[in-house]
């Protein structure tokens, strides 16, 4: 019994964390912009390697590299809707779909040209689990649950009790009346691109915390994070949270009933006979 | 708009023009997989070629001092960018010899669309797949990294002699660690070992610890990881360090590379061996880590040795054929064929002039001493490697 | 000689733009003229090459196969398999709204690569499949490469005519009609799902046969190039870029899609030998980045849908 829960119930928890904090942006965006990103996973990688410039150029310790990478990758994020989504917005969603695509090529290969193509990692050495009453848990993965829920739940405070927050509820539940009741879309949208941002930088430093960092890192990451937020009920953070969480927990328990070569299609697996029997999604999905 | 592209497809036209600087250079194309899932790898393997490229240029070049020069290409380790980079390599830059691509996929399709019926000859350094050796090649296809089938046996029974009965193995499910999973498990089970957890994975995923939980339940304390030292393979070798899974770790020649010692740190890899071709001659490899060294390069990167080899055998290869594009693979067996006076890596300016002297040559490289068989195979000669400071040191020979 | 060089390179990018065009417009029907969103492209190009390959090639141990049937019952059932795969998918997925089927194809394609990668017993897993036969192949180089283009072109055409004709007739018309407004569609007593999955296999066919075409052209298939960028999301560039909606514009896409694929290489290549790798790097950002301008002064496609003269009046409820 421990064993599941050291072996595949922990590691899909942490794993299944880092997929929601993708989730949760993806769901966003389709949420608010109605379009699905497919850059997501390229700037969580870009997110990850700007927390490696900051501990190693810098030397700031690791846990404060996620503020400082978060900052950095919301800004990224808002220039990149800037320079190449914004002036699509009135055309059909498809053509910024294929946008984001192009965007994700590019940041790849920025962050290839700038940091290179070796395996690199935040610290060197390995970091063996403590004994929580029978439970191995490291540092690391409690605060990779930690800050995703602490994440989860300001942005829930935020668009539950801001000014802005409504805005933006206001503008995914039906644009054209926001637009009516003098809501300024621009901020919005911006608004969006900053929450996406730090999102995707948080899920790509926890993917490298717990592992390592690659140049593709982020990409191999996004079928999945797209698999959670649909399961999840597409433009629902919350079920974007769980979607991740079956997601992750899946993925690790399906070695025992399912060749571990199959590991990868587990999530899909889940996401067709969800469709199939519930296709709103876990949580009924606002949009869409 | 029309005439806009039109314009467009013009400058880019022009650009090809611009690629013909007429000049007496000679050119090998380097096709890697710069972009696609072994882009970590692919510098590297790009960087021992440049260096032999470097040595015979330093050395008088070739035939009547002409410059060598490396044409590099993106085979995106797919077919499609594959074929177009070895059709743009072929055709546009007009190269003599190729090295590369380093994915199997991509040296099956540039081959069979591209260089066997254009006869160019081609050596991949790092394509392991025993459908190549099934290639109807006109024998222009070679490798110098020796197929999975040998390493992964010669393992087998090494691990045996040292007295490890029990194993489990994880490997990468592609070409190359399936084929060096699939061998190793015949020879080991027929040896009397046993195998008590046999899995593949997937590349790319964030947790292996469900395999990992999965493949230590059957008992056994050895892992034997077939897989990239620089990818998949680091994360399960940390996530089974930090976690207790297994005490001991054997890897192919793929996990014999430095991330392992530089993310996870050498005082935690006091129990991990891998595997990896060396010549007869130590000489040969000593020569080329020196040479690599020098350059900036990690000689103990995965495929640099069967890249540098390689490209120098395609050079050597030139040389004798006289330039000739056609007759570089029957060349190629004769500066390699274990008769004739011996050449390590570097030594370029001893081979150009026993070969204008007509002299027959033997060329003994870093990853081995390359006898091409009737496929283009090497068998290879393979060592156990242990960690050892911060880089890799012999432990035992392997038979 | 230097102008065979280019004569090759222009034949084989030929070849290239021929095969992914039968993927663009097998899109086409189900995205530019009936408004499916499929995202497997890959899995169905996937089954297309196999399945030829399987029929076609000589006995290999270890796995199904030694049919050695003519290529061209090859290719038949490679749209037949494809076609047939679409069947089920179309049948269970097209009643959700459009995003729902690109998940639902999205995991199907992903799930077929999976298996195609692990099961020896089908297709060699990771290997794949090799010593599939080429038409003309023994041929001396260039000849070929021109008989496998006058082939590829052949079959292209035929396809386009094909799709063409059927456009044009009243069966295009109605599924422009659904595609635009599906309620008035169904109003009219048209039997709106079974139209949909109509398109949907019979894109998924034409994307099986590009597969096919693709595994012949190199004698050889292996999972590496079903991966979902070359396969799926190239596509869909080519697609959008061209002018979704417009089969010309769909072939032209994949011409200039291509052309700044492969072409991109070469400008890469005029920077310092130093730089030759980091080049490869900022190739990708470079058809990134033209990717981009295109979208950003053709959004609607170089050549966008045409409206034909009838349907004007009506086309402005879109």
């Amino acid at each position: 019994m421990l064993d599941l829960i050291n072996f595949y119930l922990v590691p899909g928890i942490v794993l299944g964390s880092i997929y929601a904090l993708g989730a949760v942006g993806i769901t966003l965006v389709f949420a608010i912009l109605r379009y699905a990103h497919l850059a997501h996973g390229d700037l969580a990688t870009l997110g990850a390697f700007l927390a490696l410039a900051v501990v190693s150029a810098i030397g700031l310790p690791v846990y404060a590299a996620l503020p400082v990478a978060m900052i950095v990758t919301a800004g990224v994020a808002v220039g990149v809707d800037r320079l190449f989504y914004d002036y699509l917005r009135e055309r059909p969603k498809i053509v910024t779909v294929m946008a984001s695509l192009g965007v994700a090529l590019m940041i790849r290969s920025l962050v290839q040209v700038i940091w290179g193509v070796d395996a690199e990692s935040y610290t060197r050495g390995i970091s063996r689990p403590e004994n929580w009453w029978g439970i191995r848990l490291k540092d690391r993965e409690i605060a990779t649950v930690a800050v995703m829920i602490g994440l989860v739940l300001a942005l829930q405070l935020f668009l539950l009790r801001t000014k802005w927050g409504k805005a933006m509820r206001a503008m995914s539940d039906n644009p054209d009346l926001a637009l009516l009741s003098g809501i300024d879309n621009r901020k919005v949208v911006t608004l969006t691109w900053i929450i996406v941002g730090g999102l995707c930088a948080a899920s790509g430093y926890f993917l490298g915390l717990n592992t390592e960092l690659k140049s593709l890192m982020g990409w191999q990451m996004l079928l999945p994070m797209f698999a959670a937020a649909i399961l999840g009920g597409v433009g629902r953070i919350e079920g974007a949270v769980i979607g991740g969480l079956v997601v992750g927990i899946a993925e690790e328990l399906s070695v025992l009933v399912l060749p571990s070569e199959y590991k990868a299609a587990m999530a899909f697996a889940i996401l067709l006979v969800m469709l199939l029997v519930r296709p709103t999604g876990l949580l009924r999905g606002k949009v869409l | 708009m029309r005439k806009s592209s039109l314009a467009f497809v013009g400058v880019l036209l022009g650009a090809t023009a611009l690629a013909h600087p007429a000049s007496a250079d000679v050119k090998i194309g380097l096709l890697g997989g710069v972009s696609g899932p072994i882009a970590a790898m692919a510098p590297a393997m790009i960087d021992a070629a440049q260096l032999a490229i470097q040595q015979v240029n330093e050395q008088g070049g070739l035939l009547a001092g002409e410059n060598l020069v490396g044409v590099v290409g993106d085979s995106g380790c797919n077919p499609q960018n594959a074929t177009d980079a070895a059709t743009k390599a072929v055709n546009i830059e007009g190269i003599s010899a190729m090295v590369g691509p380093h994915c199997s996929g991509a040296v099956l399709a540039a081959a069979n669309s591209v260089t066997i019926p254009a006869g160019i000859t081609m050596i991949t350094p790092s394509g392991t797949s025993p459908e190549i050796s099934k290639l109807a090649d006109k024998d222009t296809v070679f490798r110098t990294v020796p197929s999975d089938d040998y390493q992964g046996r010669a393992l087998a029974r090494t691990l045996l002699e040292r007295g490890t009965g029990k194993v489990a193995v994880a490997y990468l499910n592609n070409d190359y660690g399936k084929g060096l999973a699939e061998a190793f498990k015949a020879e080991f089970e027929e040896k009397g070992g046993e195998i008590a957890g046999f899995a593949a994975h997937e590349d790319g995923k964030a947790s292996y610890r469900s395999n990992l939980a999965e493949l230590a339940d059957g008992g056994a304390d050895t892992l034997v990881l077939f897989d990239y030292g620089d990818g998949t393979g680091l994360t399960i070798l940390r996530q089974a360090l930090e976690n207790g899974f297994f005490e001991t770790f054997i890897g192919g020649d793929g996990m014999k590379s430095d991330a392992p010692i530089r993310e996870l740190g050498a005082e935690n890899l006091g129990t991990f061996y891998a595997s990896s071709p060396v010549g007869e001659q130590s000489a040969g490899l000593e020569a080329f880590n020196a040479a690599f060294k020098a350059i900036g390069g990690d000689p103990n990167a995965i495929f640099v040795t069967t890249s540098y080899d390689a490209t120098f055998l395609a050079a050597l290869a030139l040389e004798k054929a006289g330039g000739d594009k056609a007759k570089v693979h029957e060349a190629l067996r004769e500066v390699s064929n274990g008769e004739g006076e011996a050449i390590l890596p570097g030594e370029w300016k001893k081979a150009k002039e026993l070969i204008a002297a007509g002299t027959a040559i033997d060329y003994k490289g870093a990853a081995g001493d390359h006898n091409f068989d009737a496929n283009g195979d090497v068998p290879g000669t393979y060592a156990l490697w242990r960690v050892e400071g911060d880089t890799f040191a012999v432990e035992t020979e392997m038979k | 000689m230097e102008w065979i060089g280019l004569l090759n390179y222009a034949v084989f990018m030929a070849i290239f733009i021929g095969i992914y065009a039968l993927l663009a417009i097998g899109l086409n029907i189900q995205w530019g003229f009936t408004g499916l969103f499929n995202a497997g492209i890959a899995g169905f190009f996937a089954v297309g090459a196999y399945v030829s390959a399987i029929l076609t090639s000589p006995y290999a141990e270890g796995r199904i196969g030694g049919f050695e049937m003519p290529v061209v019952i090859g290719w038949l059932g490679a749209m037949v398999a494809a076609g047939a795969i679409a069947w089920p998918i179309g049948k269970v997925c097209l009643r959700f709204r459009s995003d729902y089927l690109a998940i639902a194809t999205i995991g199907v394609a992903e799930i077929i690569r999976l298996v195609i990668k692990s099961e020896d017993w089908l297709t060699n897993s990771a290997r794949g499949i090799t010593d599939i036969p080429r038409p003309f192949g023994d041929l001396p180089y260039v000849q070929s490469q021109l008989a496998y283009l006058a082939i590829v072109a052949a079959v292209l055409l035929a396809a386009y005519l094909l799709v063409e004709r059927q456009i044009a007739s009243p069966w295009g018309r109605m599924m422009r009609a659904i595609r635009d407004n599906e309620t008035a569609a169904r109003a009219m007593g048209k039997d709106v799902p079974f139209r949909r999955l109509e398109a949907f296999v019979f894109g998924a066919a034409l994307m099986g046969l590009g597969g096919a075409l693709f595994a012949h052209l190199n004698r050889a298939i292996t999972p590496e190039a079903i991966d979902p960028m070359v396969a799926t999301f190239l596509v869909w560039i080519m697609l959008i870029l061209g002018g979704s909606g417009n089969n010309r514009g769909a072939i032209l896409g994949v011409a200039v899609v291509w052309i700044i694929w492969s072409m991109s290489e070469i400008l890469t290549d005029r920077l310092p030998a130093e730089m030759a790798v980091k080049a490869k790097y900022i190739r990708v950002f470079l058809i990134g980045l033209m990717l981009q301008l295109v979208l950003r002064f053709r959004p609607e496609g170089i050549l966008p849908e045409r409206q034909r003269e009838a349907e004007i009046s009506t086309d402005s409820a879109k």
